[in-house]
Order: C-alpha cells, then sequence, then structure tokens
C-alpha cells in the first residue's frame, strides 16, 4: 500500500445529478462524462429518496426513509482500479424529513436521488499516472 | 404500510415526478483549473451577505464552499417533507428558529437565482440552541454569524456559470450548470 501518494490537484467539475440516480455511481458517471481517473469530493448537497448507510464493520446498515433525506455532508474520493472500473467511496452525515442526523457509508446502490444531487470534485492527477 | 427497506425489498425505490423524464440525467461541466479562497464570515453579517459580498468583490460568480465549524447569532434551517399539495414530490418545510446554535460542518454553493441575483444553496450539520444535533438546509439569508467570524473554503469555477433553472421534471427552480456565453 503507498503510504504517501505524490501529485497536483487538476480540473474541477460540478455535476447535478436528476431524481432516481444513485448517489455513488451518479458521481461515477460524472468522472466518466468529464474523463476524470481520480477524484476528491469538494463539495456535495442534495436529496435522497431515503439513505441507506454502513454504520459497523460487521455490515450493519442503517436505513433513513424520506422522502427526502437531506445530504448534509460528504467527504470521498473517486479512484480509477486496474480493471477498467472506477469506484467512488463516500461517507457522509444525513438529515432526515424531522431534521434528525445519521452517518455512516453511502452503501452504492442505496441511496437514490431524490430532487436533485450537486457535487464538485477536484480531479487529483498522481505524480506516477499509472495509479 | 409497503416495505421501504431496500435491504428486505431488495432494491431501492424509483419515485415518480411530476414532470416529463428528461433522459439526460447527469448534467456536468468543468473547469481547467479551480480558484481557491479562504473567506472569514463576518460577525454580525448574515451568511448569504457574508459570502456573497467578497465573492461579488472578487468577481466569482460560481463556487463550492466548505463552511469549517463556528457560532452564529442565530440560524434558521428547513427540512423537506412530501409536498402536501402534491405539485412536486417534496416541498420546503416552513422555517424552523435554531437560536444561537454551532454549526459542525456546512457545504454552500453560490451560483445565480432566477431574479440574477446571487443565491446560495446550504445544507449543514449544527446543534441548536435547546442542545439538539440536527441537519437540513440552511436559510443564509436569517441565519446570523456570530462574534468570532467563521472560515470558508472557496472553490471558484471560473469557466461555467452555475443558474437557478426552472426543473420541468421535479416541478422546482434549481441550480443547473451552463457554459459561460
Amino acid at each position: 500500500m503507498t503510504i504517501v501518494e505524490h501529485g497536483a490537484m487538476g480540473r474541477v467539475a460540478y455535476a447535478r445529478i436528476a431524481p432516481n440516480e444513485d448517489l455513488v455511481q451518479g458521481i461515477e458517471k460524472t468522472c466518466l462524462a468529464e474523463g476524470i481517473r481520480n477524484a476528491f469530493v469538494r463539495g456535495a448537497l442534495g436529496s435522497l429518496v431515503d439513505a441507506t448507510l454502513v454504520t459497523k464493520s460487521d455490515g450493519t446498515r442503517v436505513l433513513v426513509n424520506g422522502p427526502a433525506v437531506e445530504v448534509v455532508s460528504i467527504a470521498g474520493e473517486v479512484r480509477a482500479g486496474p480493471d477498467n472500473t472506477i469506484a467512488a467511496a463516500l461517507s457522509g452525515v444525513v438529515a432526515d424529513t424531522d431534521g434528525q442526523v445519521f452517518g455512516g457509508f453511502f452503501v452504492p446502490g442505496g441511496n437514490t436521488v431524490c430532487m436533485t444531487f450537486e457535487v464538485t470534485l477536484e480531479e487529483w492527477l498522481p505524480a506516477d499516472a499509472s495509479a | 404500510m409497503p416495505l421501504t427497506d431496500p435491504w428486505q425489498t431488495g432494491r431501492v425505490r424509483t419515485l415518480q415526478h411530476p414532470g416529463r423524464f428528461d433522459p439526460v440525467r447527469i448534467k456536468s461541466k468543468h473547469s481547467d483549473s479551480a480558484r481557491h479562497f479562504r473567506v472569514t464570515l463576518q460577525p454580525g453579517k448574515s451568511l448569504y451577505d457574508g459570502l456573497v459580498e467578497p465573492m461579488r468583490a472578487a468577481n466569482i460568480e460560481a463556487a463550492s464552499t466548505t463552511i469549517l465549524g463556528g457560532w452564529y447569532a442565530e440560524l434558521n434551517y428547513c427540512v423537506a417533507p412530501p409536498d402536501p399539495q402534491k405539485e412536486a414530490i417534496v416541498r420546503y418545510s416552513a422555517p424552523i428558529y435554531g437560536g444561537e446554535s454551532y454549526m459542525v460542518f456546512g457545504n454552500a454553493t453560490l451560483g445565480v437565482s432566477m431574479k440574477g441575483t446571487p443565491m446560495v444553496h446550504c445544507h449543514a450539520a449544527f446543534v441548536r440552541e435547546d442542545g439538539a444535533l440536527k441537519g437540513g438546509h440552511i436559510i443564509p439569508e436569517t441565519t446570523i454569524v456570530g462574534r468570532d467570524g467563521i472560515s470558508v473554503l472557496v472553490t471558484a469555477m471560473d469557466d461555467f456559470v452555475l443558474r437557478q433553472a426552472y426543473d420541468p421534471e421535479t416541478k422546482i427552480p434549481l441550480f443547473q450548470p451552463f457554459a459561460r456565453t
């Protein structure tokens, strides 16, 4: 495992992801649309129909019922894989229709956009271009 | 009551919006590089003025911002329950008064409203005056920065614009990226 990866920030992309798209795959598809291989999520806000979050190392999941569940923070990155794949790993905090907050890892395929999702990605350009 | 847990039903829910489905699901634009700014929201200003005034002075129309933790003399927010009028799937609630609050973390997008004025769309997690940890859609015009000011990291996007535009599918106005003309 590389401990320190040197690189630089590249382009900055903004996307509006439409309803019924999955949040995690929507961010991956944004990278495909913009030709970005690696990126950090720099800003993300929007709403989900329901949120599905992993909250324990045994894979325990929490379902937060909407609509709409508001996403209030996300930290995450997108990484290109060795087999022509691209994968976003996102964690964050959501609020339900009463403002109650929940946090965890966003399960790919389990977080569909409700009204809209705005995401800003900052491209990461590793100095080793094979990354 | 229908099952809504995707881990019991094996799938997530697909909602029907009132308007026509748009086959283009992701609308994206990019800037070749980003400009970064550290802005301090000034005590006593609204979150809106505290962000918009320095952005206007720097000639920035479109930006994504990370709002760091800090105190607000007053915070107002809303949540998005199902629309009682059924015109849209959900609609923002009436403003909820949070009182003197600590914002744990926030994200805000700066763009241009349908009226041509700067618009700030902000979601955040915060601790209300009554001690409750909550999250939601912050109302920037009536949320007032506390006496210490608040640090904000601004990522400005110069090669395109973010404009609030009516979305025929959801039947609400929302930010979308457009080419700079």
